[in-house]
Parts: C-alpha cells; sequence; structure tokens
C-alpha cells in the first residue's frame, strides 16, 4: 500500500490486489522518521483510475459487446501485471487519530512521507487496546472482522443517549437486548418500553428454560398485571396523560384540578369517586362533557382501578431491580395507541418521581419505535431534563426520521446497522459523533446482524461488529401466512 | 454485430494454429532469448521514465497518380481476411540506453467472426554496445542474411529506431508467416510493398509474396499516412466526383535503388466521407486478381472510414495502452530490480506551461 493524496481529513491510499482491505479496517500509516503514525479508517474501496484502462476496456470489446476471441502468446509474462495494475485499488480512508509514543490524539494536522512511509493494517485488538476501549466492566458485542471481540465498557453508556437504528430484520432488537441484559448483569435498573412484546421472553432460553436472568426480569401487561390506583398517583402525571394524551383543554384541566384536590382532601381518590364528583361538579355543561369523556377513556383502559391487588406491581418491580438489577417491561403489545400514551405518561412521570426523591439511583431506558407513544414535548424532556434525573435512553428504531435531528446530535452512542436508502441514512449522519460520508458509505453495506458502532463506546473509533448471538427465546416474530408451506 | 471465435482454414488444421512450432519459430524464439538477455544486464540500474510517449511511425515515399477511377462492386464469396500490425514503444531510459517494448498482433476474419493472436510485448534494454548484437542476432534469425549484410546496416543505425526496427522485424516475420499458413485468403498488411530498405530486404519481400500468391492469397498493404503528392497534392486527398468505393491508379513512380516498389500503388476510397488510403497491392497479380481482391474485401470485411476492420483490430489489439506500460515497468521493477527515477523534464523546467515535454521540438 502506498499514500497517495491527503485532502482535510481524508487520505487516499493505493492498495494492490494482494492486498485484502475493506470497508471499515483500520491502517497505520507510519512515518519512523516523524516518529508519528495516523490512524485512518476505510470508508470507501474504488478503483485506481489507471491510465489507458479505457482504451484497455474498449478494445476487448470491439463490436457487439461481445468480448472478441484470441490467444496471447506472452512469453514474458507480463499479463499478470497487467491485471496487478489494473486491479489496483484507491482506499478513501478517513483519519482518526494520530499515534504519537503509543498516546492517541486526535490531530489530522501533520502530513506523513508519502515516499517513506509504511501502511499496514491495524489489528482490531491493537485498536482498542490503544484507544483504551475495554473497561471494568465489559460488555461483549460481537466478532469484528477480523474475528477478535469487540468488548466495550458498561459504563459508556452511563448517563448517555445511545440510539439503535437499521432497517427492518437487521438485529436492532437483538443488540438491544444484548446490552440491557449486560446492563442488569452488572445490576443495572432497566426499563423498556415493548411494543411488539419482543421482550418478553428474555428470561428464557431458546428452548424455552429459565435462564440466568429468568428472575430478574419482570414483565409488566397494563390492563392485567400492570394497575394503578389513582391514591398512587400524583396530579401532575395525571393532567399530563389528560393533556396530552386524552388532548384535554385547558379551562376543563382547571376544573379537573379543582375535583382532584377536592377528593384527595376527603381522602375519597378513586375512580368511583371522580365519577361521581364529575357528575355533580358544578361548571360548564361542555367542560363537563369533556371531563366524562377522559374520564371514560381512563376506565376503559383499564389500567386504573380501586382495588389494591397489583397496584404496586411497578414500584416493587423498581425496587427489587435496584438491589440486584433487572429489566421492567413494559409489555406494550395489543395496547390501543391512546392506551399506550397513558401507560408510557405514567410510567415515566412514576420513574422521575422515584428518581427525584432518590428512591431510585439511575435507569436505563430502552424505548422501542418511541414515535408511536412519546409526545412531542418528552423527546426533549428525556434527553435533557429527564437526563439529569437520571433516565438514559435508548432509541430503538427502523425509521430514523421519526427521531428529532436534535436527539441525534446529542447522541453519545449510535448502533447503526444497514440502511440503503439515502434519506435515512442523511437523517443518521446528522449525530455530532458522527461524520457523514463513514456512515453512508459502511452503512449501506452491512450485511444483516453487523453493525456500526459510533461513539463513546468504541471511543469515537467506528467500529464493524457481528453482534453475538443470545440464547433467549425469540418473540415479535413477523406471523406468516406461508410459514408451515415453507 | 457479434464477433465470435473463428479459426483459420488452414489445410487438415481444425485449430487456429498460427504460429505453428514447424513454421519460423526462430524468430519469436530470438526475441525471447534476447529480451532475457538484454534484460538480465540491466538489473539493479534506476531507469528514467518517458515524458512522452509516442507510438512510432514508418517512413513514406513520393509519386504520380492516374485520375480514372475504377470503380468497385463488393463480391460476397466467403473469402478469409486476415491482418497484421506490430507497435514499438520506448518506455523509459537507462543510464546506458533505453527500454523498448514490442508487440505483435494478427486478427483473422471468417464468417463473419474476428479472432486474434497476440505476440509480445518483448522487452529490450538496448545500449549503445548492445544495439548492434541484439539487432543482428534477432535479423540474422529471421533473414538468415550474412553478417556482412547486417554489418552494413548496422554501421547507420541510431539507438532511437531502434524500437522502429525490431517492430519491423516482428511484423515481417508475422507477415511471412501469415502468407505461408492461410490460403484462398486476403491479407491485410499495415504500410506498403516497399522493399530495399534495411529493414525489408527485396528478396524477403518478393519471397513472402511469392509464397502468397502460390497459396492463393492476395496481399493488399494499407498505409495510414503518405506523403506522395501529384501537383503538389497528397495523393489521398484528390477527390474525384465519383462515388466510392473506387480505386485511383498511381503510376510512374521511380524509387532511388535499392529501393523497389513490389506493389502497385492506389488510392483507396472504399467508403462514403473524406477518408482515403494509399493501397500497395502485389504487382505479380494480374490486374483483375488485384481488383477482385479488393472487391472481395468490400464483401468480406467491415469497412468503416474506408480502413479494414480486420487491420484496425490488429493496430487496436498490439497497441500499447498506458496501463501496460505501467505493468511492464512494474515487471522491469520486480523482476530485474530497476529504481524508477523520474528525472526532471528540463522543458518543463525551464518554459513551465509552454515546455511540451522533451519529446516535442
Amino acid at each position: 500500500m502506498r499514500l497517495y493524496k491527503k485532502e482535510g481529513n481524508i487520505v487516499q491510499i493505493l492498495s494492490f490486489p494482494n492486498e485484502t482491505v475493506e470497508k471499515g479496517d483500520y491502517l497505520l500509516v507510519e512515518d519512523g522518521e516523524a516518529g508519528k503514525a495516523l490512524i485512518v479508517q476505510v470508508i470507501d474501496v474504488q478503483f485506481a483510475s489507471i491510465p489507458g484502462i479505457l482504451e484497455e476496456l474498449l478494445r476487448s470489446l470491439p463490436d457487439g459487446g461481445e468480448l472478441i476471441q484470441g490467444e496471447d502468446f506472452d512469453p514474458l509474462e507480463i499479463a499478470p501485471h497487467i491485471t496487478y495494475i489494473q486491479d489496483a485499488s484507491l482506499l478513501i480512508c478517513k483519519i482518526r487519530a494520530t499515534m504519537e509514543n503509543e498516546n492517541l490524539s486526535p490531530s489530522s494536522s501533520w502530513l506523513p512521507s508519502r515516499s517513506q512511509s509504511t501502511i499496514k493494517k491495524l489489528p482490531i485488538p491493537m485498536l482498542l487496546k490503544l484507544a483504551k476501549v475495554n473497561g471494568k466492566l465489559p460488555v461483549i458485542l460481537g466478532e469484528t472482522k477480523d474475528a477478535s471481540l469487540l468488548t466495550i465498557d458498561a459504563s459508556s453508556l452511563d448517563g448517555r443517549l445511545n440510539i439503535i437504528t437499521g432497517k427492518k430484520e437487521t438485529g436492532k432488537s437483538h443488540l438491544s437486548k444484548l446490552l440491557m441484559l449486560n446492563l442488569v448483569e452488572y445490576k443495572a435498573t432497566v426499563v423498556i418500553f415493548d411494543l411488539n412484546g419482543e421482550y418478553i421472553s428474555l428470561g428464557m432460553t431458546s428452548d424455552e428454560k429459565r435462564n440466568a436472568y429468568n428472575d430478574k426480569i419482570h414483565v409488566l401487561t397494563p390492563s392485567q398485571n400492570f394497575k394503578v390506583a389513582l391514591k398512587q398517583l400524583n396530579l401532575h402525571v395525571l393532567l399530563g396523560i389528560l393533556i396530552h394524551a386524552l388532548h384535554l383543554p385547558g379551562t376543563s384541566a382547571r376544573e379537573f384540578r379543582r375535583i382532584w384536590l377536592s377528593l384527595k382532601e376527603r381522602d375519597m381518590l378513586n375512580m368511583h369517586e371522580l365519577g361521581e364528583a364529575i357528575r355533580n361538579w358544578h361548571c360548564n355543561q361542555h367542560v363537563r362533557d369533556a371531563l366524562f369523556s377522559r374520564y371514560h377513556s381512563l376506565a376503559n383502559t383499564g389500567f386504573f382501578t380501586d382495588e389494591a391487588a397489583g397496584t404496586m406491581f411497578l414500584e416493587e418491580c423498581l425496587f427489587r431491580a435496584r438491589e440486584q438489577g433487572g429489566a421492567i417491561v413494559v409489555n406494550l403489545k395489543n395496547t390501543s395507541a391512546i392506551d399506550r400514551q397513558i401507560v408510557v405518561e405514567y410510567v415515566l412521570g412514576k420513574l422521575v418521581d422515584l428518581l427525584t426523591c432518590w428512591k431510585l439511583k439511575a435507569t436505563f431506558l430502552f424505548a422501542e419505535e418511541a414515535h408511536l407513544y412519546l409526545r412531542e414535548t418528552y423527546w426533549d424532556d428525556i434527553v435533557t431534563r429527564m437526563r439529569h434525573f437520571g433516565i438514559f435512553t435508548t432509541f430503538i428504531t427502523n425509521q430514523p426520521d421519526t427521531i428529532r435531528e436534535n436527539i441525534y446530535r446529542q447522541a453519545d452512542n449510535i448502533f447503526l446497522f444497514n440502511f440503503m436508502n439515502e434519506h435515512d441514512l442523511e437523517v443518521v449522519s446528522r449525530a455530532a459523533r458522527v461524520d457523514a460520508e463513514t456512515v453512508k458509505s459502511i452503512a449501506r453495506d452491512l450485511p444483516p446482524h453487523y453493525c456500526l458502532a459510533l461513539g463513546r463506546v468504541v471511543r469515537d473509533f467506528p467500529m464493524v461488529v457481528k453482534v453475538k448471538a443470545l440464547d433467549v427465546k425469540t418473540m415479535g416474530e413477523t406471523r406468516l401466512f406461508f410459514k408451515d408451506t415453507n | 454485430m457479434n464477433h465470435l471465435i473463428e479459426q483459420y482454414t488452414i489445410a487438415t488444421t481444425q485449430k487456429y494454429n498460427f504460429p505453428q512450432p514447424t513454421i519460423d519459430a526462430t524468430l519469436p524464439q530470438r526475441f525471447i532469448e534476447q529480451s532475457i538477455y538484454s534484460l538480465r544486464n540491466v538489473q539493479n540500474q534506476t531507469i528514467q521514465l518517458n515524458q512522452q510517449t509516442i507510438q512510432q511511425e514508418t517512413p513514406t515515399h513520393t509519386l504520380q497518380l492516374k485520375l480514372d477511377p475504377i470503380p468497385l462492386k463488393p463480391r460476397h464469396e466467403e473469402t478469409p481476411v486476415a491482418a497484421i500490425d506490430t507497435s514499438s514503444m520506448k518506455i523509459g531510459e537507462t543510464s546506458l540506453g533505453i527500454l523498448i517494448a514490442v508487440r505483435g498482433a494478427t486478427v483473422h476474419k471468417h464468417n463473419r467472426h474476428y479472432n486474434y493472436m497476440r505476440i509480445g510485448p518483448f522487452i529490450f534494454h538496448v545500449t549503445e554496445e548492445n544495439k548492434k548484437e541484439v539487432y543482428a542476432s534477432l535479423q540474422t534469425a529471421y533473414f538468415a542474411f550474412s553478417h556482412e549484410h547486417t554489418q552494413t546496416y548496422q554501421g547507420m543505425m541510431n539507438i532511437a529506431q531502434m524500437p522502429t526496427r525490431i517492430a519491423n522485424l516482428l511484423e515481417k516475420w508475422l507477415q511471412t508467416t501469415l502468407t505461408k499458413t492461410l490460403s484462398k485468403s486476403l491479407i491485410l498488411f499495415d504500410g506498403s510493398l516497399t522493399a530495399g530498405t534495411p529493414d525489408t530486404p527485396t528478396r524477403l519481400m518478393k519471397e513472402t509474396l511469392r509464397i502468397a500468391r502460390e497459396r492463393g492469397n492476395a496481399v493488399l498493404a494499407f498505409s495510414k499516412m503518405t506523403n506522395l503528392r501529384v501537383n503538389g497534392h497528397i495523393i489521398t486527398e484528390m477527390q474525384p466526383s465519383h462515388k466510392p468505393p473506387y480505386l485511383l491508379e498511381a503510376v510512374g513512380l521511380k524509387p532511388k535503388p535499392p529501393i523497389v516498389l513490389l506493389g502497385d500503388i492506389y488510392v483507396a476510397r472504399l467508403t462514403h466521407g473524406n477518408y482515403a488510403f494509399r493501397l500497395d497491392i502485389d504487382k505479380e497479380l494480374r490486374h483483375e486478381q488485384k481488383i477482385g481482391s479488393v472487391e472481395s474485401l468490400l464483401g468480406n470485411d467491415l469497412l468503416q472510414q474506408s480502413y479494414p476492420e480486420t487491420l484496425r483490430l490488429a493496430h487496436i489489439l498490439c497497441t500499447f495502452t498506458a496501463n501496460e506500460v505501467i505493468a511492464m515497468q512494474h515487471f522491469i521493477t520486480r523482476k530485474y530490480g530497476l529504481k524508477i527515477l523520474n528525472r526532471p523534464d528540463i522543458h518543463r523546467l525551464l518554459f513551465g506551461l509552454f515546455g511540451r515535454g522533451e519529446g516535442y521540438a
């Protein structure tokens, strides 16, 4: 390999057919005299622009598009050299760091010698060691291209905003399960908004036996084992539900507040009394109607109850998880859009309450397709305010444009699976810790289950990893009509 | 049009069999020997890459012209067409001499399909010291000349002419071999049928044409460029108001000895458009055979811009591309340990953008 060109932080390297280099590989451009080396990553592999190549191709297709047939008597065996030159490739590489005395710095301000520099592949384990990616809380993500393990530090997810994205069936949920189980193993509290019931069997192996995490996975299904008594609710949480999920107008919300305070004063906060109070409340008929319609919506969810059984389950699970680590799976499968929003509003409100009064230290929140249940104003809330309370979110989506640009800008880690669509890649490339060329070039060619890890977890050295397999029962498979036939 | 593999119609031989080991294989063998031998002497030297690489051209001649066009009518009876061309190129310089590459190609068209045979590239390191030896060795292998004859011409030989001279030797060998292996075919040469030059001894050219005639072949030589003039005009630029295809016969050219013309000279305008070429046809063929052979060519080969496709392909296939030049330099560097040195171009240094390189005056 020979250094050809440097423009900005892009380096072009000429590579020959016997040197197998692929997108995503790291190279070390060492300048012995300068005592420094550039660490560059291959983001694209192109044909080298060889003079005369067009003539070479054209003369092999003289007419009609068919190769002209013939024989070559090549006594000096020059033909392999011609092929060697023709197949030379140009590696477009992004400078990731400068190495000097085994210390890395993000500088790309110096120019290595074109004639004297040596270029070799930088093995991933060596790069991980140099970049100090391994930490005290190792999480094995999977295998890199050179069959070495990519181990990240769980603490690099702590206090961070993460995004897992990629097109359908590329392995996003699989990675989120992997991260989640590893966090649980390190006694973290994890809350999952499980839209498709994919996480409910995390405690089971693929052959339906209980696994090591079984007693740490708590599945809460709204209206079944997960209900709420009005007494447990803070007024602002319920007002949030009414205003944001059920679109209660401001005037009516003010009346509701009065009703709520009145009931609370008389220690009569339950669904039955709330209904009666709205019925008998002296107020404008339209306001009453508005309040009644919302009341019925709440009642119809089955989520709110006057019975004590099951109403403390969320708190119990969170406290158990606080002690020994655990994942609370909020199963939103078979829940209507409105009910989903109500449940999510409640859970987030509850978490903030518990975190505010330090009953919980911090929580890792995994939100699948959050745009389906998270109200507009919550996005900023989650990444800014709630982060300070100790809610560290991981968004998982196959529609990257449903996550707002400011979320990408603040994301600390991005786990990117394959995307073909230019628009999707464009959206992801807005993330602050990512350069657009890397995202667009590498993500497009990722095979299923391969992920491009970007951000703090890899110390800003983007790495392609084949996500490790998990022995957990797979749920959330697409129901197929022809499954039995095939 | 589709071009598929086809075989030469050589008696009793099913497979395209050129060059047959039994037929004059001496020259390629000597090419290989001389190539390797000359390169061995260049090991571990530095080479200067050419700043300008120019295909070598062959010299041209002068004469007079008949203005009555000979109209042509394509003859479609199946007749194989074959063409020969060679290329040479200076691919670099060493402190002692130059590195040159030579390649030849023959293309054969039969039943509307083209097939080619390429020989080379052969790479030679030619120095002032070894130029005589290299050339004499190759010339002797082909011409079977006496040493004295070889010496006569070599005394005048300039090292810069060596690429063309060696390519000519290969071309002559290919021409002879093709005339010996084909029968009842049209054989197209690049250039003229002028003999008596150092590269084209009259005896050998006559022999080549004689064999061709005996085997029922007709030799047609197309010159891409000519300097023959009539009344100051280049003969190929004279355009009588006659509808192509036609030939104009050139007469009265008396070359100075030892130069001899072994062909009759024509201006061939074979398609519409402004293109015409000097065409030499074996003098010993009867008039109707000469005209018939051109009409056969019209009926059996594609002609674009008055130039036969078979000959065009031969030229294209033997021409060196920049990619191949790099590959040959790579080969020499790897195999013979040459270090490539890019000596500054003095023209560029002195004149900047106005310096067009050392190859220009």
